[in-house]
């Protein structure tokens, strides 16, 4: 015989801590398997393809950092890791873009999402910003010319002083640290919020309309 | 000295710059977004199967 299940000790953290996620993200709604019949259209692919081309993004960008400069301006292999993680990046920009129409025309704020699309437009600033760090990070003529052409932008809006777009040590850091680790926190914080709300209904749908 | 490439093919229409490689980007994308809307997506595997069976 087994003894009847005890309730959790009041003030402990991690009975706190699962209540939290279970609240946020109910048990079956992390990960469905079944989506309403609505979804079952290429505009919805979108959202998932982008998070397919971040992961390479990532995973290419691991790579140049592990070889370094030399490596990706030198090598054969070096050049080839530097075109995937140029051309992920590309795709990713423009899924992403496509996922933003999609998202607008279907006005996809709706039905208490507001957060779900102010996280996404967060997150497309931040990438853009990630991807014009990436500029800089080359290391070549361009970066030169790039950097050289946005101090002026920069220093338009007073930033410049402590954002220098001279310093490729400064943007390197924020190329594969500081934006990225940005990004990434608030795809998890959208992605859960997707997952959270659900996705979101067209505009005629019973659910939907306000 | 090197002879330097072309920096490329621009498009001037008022006080739009652009160039004919990011037009045709989204060119494109705008023909991959109407597609994603247009095009049919693929029943499930189930879905089509109760499908062929009903009369």
């Amino acid at each position: 015989m087994t003894a009847a299940p005890q309730a959790p000790p009041a003030g402990n953290w991690t009975t706190a801590l699962r209540t939290r996620i279970v609240h946020v993200v109910p048990p079956g709604q992390a990960l469905p398997d079944r989506q309403p019949a609505y979804v079952a259209s290429w505009i919805y692919v979108f959202g998932v393809l982008t998070l397919a081309s971040f992961v390479v993004v990532l995973v290419s960008g691991g790579v140049l950092a592990v070889g370094g400069v030399a490596w990706w301006h030198t090598s054969a292999l070096g050049h080839f890791v530097n075109s995937v993680h140029l051309w992920s990046v590309e795709i990713f920009m423009a899924v992403m873009v496509i996922h933003l129409w999609g998202k607008f025309w279907m006005a996809a704020w709706r039905g208490r999402r507001a957060l779900t699309w102010i996280t996404g437009v967060i997150a497309f600033v931040a990438s853009i910003g990630t991807a014009f760090t990436g500029y800089l990070t080359q290391s070549n003529f361009d970066s030169q010319w790039i950097s050289g052409e946005a101090k002026d932008g920069i220093n338009s809006i007073g930033v410049g002083g402590f954002f220098n777009v001279l310093n490729p040590g400064q943007m390197l850091l924020w190329h594969v640290v500081l934006l990225p680790v940005a990004v990434g926190l608030i795809t998890v914080l959208h992605i859960v919020l997707v997952r959270r709300h659900g996705v979101v209904p067209p505009i005629d749908s019973e659910e939907g309309g306000s | 000295m090197p002879v330097l490439e072309s920096a490329g093919n621009y498009v001037d229409w008022g006080v739009f710059h652009i160039s004919v490689t990011n037009l045709v980007i989204i060119g494109v994308m705008i023909v991959v977004f109407v597609l994603a809307i247009l095009l049919p997506f693929p029943k499930p595997h189930e879905v089509r199967e109760s499908e062929e069976r009903r009369p």
